[in-house]
């Protein structure tokens, strides 16, 4: 055997072995109990600070640099945005569609005026709507989950 | 004399040791330099189809009957409604957003690229542990190749004149964009 062929050999057997099914990002999640997306949702503010593990399927990535995901909940039509610190997790694109545990801790987000017509006006152009900017008039606010680790079914 | 033959040998074989990894990080960083214009890990086609309007059903036979009328046999990973008109349906690396309203689909193709996608994930440090230290070792090891590189000629066309300008050169330049731009 050359020893060429020993390397390609050796790389093969690499690749199968690190071959995993789970993809751990950040740090190592630490908590066992999940909590409902819809919990969450149905009320935030007592949720704001705290460490929650979140379990569902990942229905978005941000594309360009994996600093964000959305999260399906457990009920129709709910979801949770999972926001990271650029560069210290990047989910992968991959991993939409996929189900993902993700741990960290609830955040609010308070938007302008400004901020909330400009995300409104977004939103109707993605849905194919027409935007009213007159039915905009109170600032938004958004909660997330501020993601210090992730476990994704790959 | 003896230190030169030394810094020569060792040059020569960190050289050789490095030349993989500056490959795959001169490329990525290329390649995430332009972030702005493309996506530098992914290729990612959308197409638009168009089915009649789908029958309000329950989620898996909607899911059903959606692939059914597009001719897709593939079992899907999952689905989703975000909203009473969307159903995303997710497929190994396709993603299909149902309007149900309408019946109007747009298909998401994502593709890792091939072997940027790998450079990347190294470039960007994204698997940390172990990789944070190996790379770390990589940037000393280019520290001491830069340096080196500078001793190697004696006289006129080193450290004396050519060498020395050459440097200098080198540092300038850096030192005007930040001016510029700051």
């Amino acid at each position: 055997m050359t020893l060429k062929s020993v390397i390609i050999a050796s790389l093969i057997l690499a690749g199968i072995l690190f071959a995993n099914d789970i993809k751990n990002l950040g740090e190592k999640l630490t908590l066992n109990e999940s909590t409902a997306i819809s919990e969450i949702n149905k009320a935030p503010e007592s949720f704001l600070g705290k460490t929650v593990l979140v379990e569902g399927r990942v229905i978005d990535v941000c594309k360009k640099r994996g600093c964000w995901v959305k999260i399906a909940g457990d009920k129709e039509y709910e979801s949770i945005l999972v926001k990271v610190e650029d560069g210290v997790i990047v989910f992968p694109v991959e991993a939409k569609g996929k189900m993902a545990k993700v741990e960290g801790t609830i955040e609010k987000v308070e938007y302008t005026l400004e901020q909330t017509k400009e995300r409104a006006k977004q939103k109707c152009e993605m849905e194919g709507k027409e935007f009213d900017e007159a039915k905009v008039t109170k600032p938004d606010v958004m909660y997330r989950l501020r993601a210090i680790g992730a476990a994704i079914e790959m | 004399m003896k230190i030169r033959k030394w810094l020569r040998i060792l040059h020569r074989d960190i050289g050789y040791l490095g030349v993989g990894l500056t490959v795959v990080f001169a490329v990525s960083g290329i390649a995430v330099n332009h972030i702005n214009d493309w996506n530098p890990n992914y290729s990612i086609e959308n197409s638009i189809t168009k089915i009649d309007v789908v029958p309000n059903l329950d989620g898996e036979e909607m899911v059903k009957h959606v692939l059914n009328e597009l001719k897709i046999s593939e079992k899907p990973n999952g689905w989703h409604r975000t909203s009473p008109q969307r159903l995303q349906i997710f497929l190994e690396g396709i993603t299909l957003d149902v309007n149900l309203k309408n019946g109007h689909i747009v298909q998401e193709k994502i593709e890792p690229r091939f072997m940027l996608r790998a450079f990347n994930i190294l470039h960007l440090n994204e698997p940390k542990k172990a990789w944070t230290w190996f790379s770390d070792l990589y940037a000393v090891s280019l520290l001491f190749l830069a340096i080196s590189g500078v001793f190697f000629l004696k006289g006129k066309k080193g450290w004396k004149w050519r060498g020395t300008w050459m440097v200098a050169i080198g540092v300038v330049i850096p030192y005007l964009f930040l001016l510029y731009y700051s």
